[in-house]
């Protein structure tokens, strides 16, 4: 059978359908009211865009400011040129495809999930080759520390994106928190190199690094709960 | 769309009257249910309401529309496994059963047609074939890849080629399909 029967199958049976009872369309069109107030649509894509690179780069800036670029003098000028580039189209990828995330159909670039291990391999493959001190002093102690002020860069990071992107409409709510948790997490990380010293390979590899998928994936977990508390909460008002 | 958003009533009556039909099937050939695609079609209204300043004025509607539709049976589906998942199946259920036969009858041909297959496949035939999507649009709706939304079609069709034949169906056969 050829593909042009086929279709021709397919709209002789959308065909025969049954149509909408007219009473549900107009109960639908009464629901609306009376009056319709107008609405302002989102701001263009690349201002969102723009507005998240912008937040991700001040607080990392920031928060080195207050705590001292340590990390920024002890690199080469060459370390420099390739990680914060990096890290700045990383992040505009991540911020890219947040907003993408907060529009229904959009175009996409990439999934969340591929936006997180591209974020994820990019970093290793990097660090991986710039950092070539394989000692391991204070690696648990150290590690946690930096951890910490990275994850505590991404809280502020996320919040202030979710701000900006407040009146979007995420169709999948843990995709978004995802990927804003990515974000966040890369601004946490942008930080790090800007003001951490410490240049032993496996404390950034390891420690750097895991505050992407750890911001990400609480990311993801809170735009689940929020999901699931606001469905079983509209699905409680609906049978009161 | 655009004088939707601009308060035009007039205008979001026709949206309504327009994509109704459009959306109403879109939701009995996934759930081949009248009465949960009348269900899912007023919630879908709802969330169009709510969600109008997101589409922006220029762009293509129907991916708009039917990324929020598929987020919709999404949400529906997880209610209802929840619910199933607490229901305690009776023992006898002779009556059920000869409810579930008539409405069987019932069921429009289309979602009778795609029944068989996978319901990302089966969507992605809905947009493409019927509703008359081209690939870039499915591809928003569905927040996917231009790509994939191919290879899912083409199995699809594969999948239905094999049922078409098996049922012997030829060109204006399909109202007399089981």
């Amino acid at each position: 059978m050829k593909e042009r029967d086929m279709d021709e199958i397919l709209k002789q049976a959308a065909q025969t359908s049954e149509s909408v009872n007219p009473e549900l369309l107009d109960r639908i069109a009464a629901s609306m009211g009376p009056s319709l107030p107008p609405v302002r649509p989102l701001p263009p894509s690349w201002a969102m865009e723009g507005g998240l690179f912008a937040i991700a780069v001040a607080i990392a800036l920031v928060g080195a400011a207050k705590a001292g670029f340590f990390g920024f003098l002890k690199l080469s000028v060459l370390d420099r040129m390739i990680i914060f580039p990096v890290l700045g189209i990383l992040i505009f990828l991540a911020a890219s495809e947040w907003v993408s995330e907060n529009i229904p159909g959009s175009r996409r670039r990439l999934t969340p999930g591929a936006v997180l291990a591209v974020s994820f391999f990019v970093m290793l493959a990097i660090f991986g080759i710039l950092f070539r001190n394989y000692q391991t002093n204070h690696f648990l102690s150290a590690g946690l520390a930096c951890l910490g002020i990275g994850l505590l860069h991404a809280i502020p990071t996320a919040f202030l994106g979710w701000l900006i992107l407040r009146r979007g409409y995420a169709v999948n709510s843990v995709a978004a928190g995802l990927v804003g948790g990515t974000l966040a997490g890369l601004a946490g990380v942008t930080m790090l190199e800007l003001h951490c010293p410490n240049f032993q390979a496996l404390h950034i590899l390891i420690w750097h690094i895991a505050v992407v998928p750890v911001s990400a994936a609480a990311g993801a977990f809170l735009a689940w709960a929020l999901a699931s508390r606001s469905t079983s909460h509209s699905s409680h008002l609906r049978r009161s | 769309m655009a004088r939707y958003q601009q308060g035009d009533l007039a205008a979001a009556n026709s949206l309504i009257q327009c994509m109704s039909p459009r959306l109403h099937r879109f939701f009995v050939v996934q759930y081949s249910s009248r009465e949960h695609a009348d269900d899912l079609l007023q919630e879908m209204w709802l969330r169009i309401h709510k969600a109008r300043h997101t589409y922006r004025p220029g762009e293509p509607v129907l991916p708009w529309l039917y990324a929020i539709a598929r987020n919709i049976r999404v949400d529906h589906y997880r209610k209802s496994s929840r619910t199933t998942d607490h229901e305690q199946p009776l023992d006898e259920t002779p009556e059920v059963e000869t409810a579930a036969a008539e409405e069987m009858e019932l069921i429009p041909n289309l979602d009778v047609l795609l029944a068989p297959l996978p319901e990302s496949q089966r969507e992605v035939i809905t947009m493409l074939k019927v509703e008359g999507m081209s690939l870039e649009e499915v591809a928003r709706a569905t927040s996917s890849s231009i790509g994939s939304v191919k290879q899912k079609a083409h199995r699809g069709y594969e999948k239905l080629r094999e049922r078409l034949t098996m049922l012997g169906l030829g060109k204006g056969q399909v109202g007399e399909l089981p």
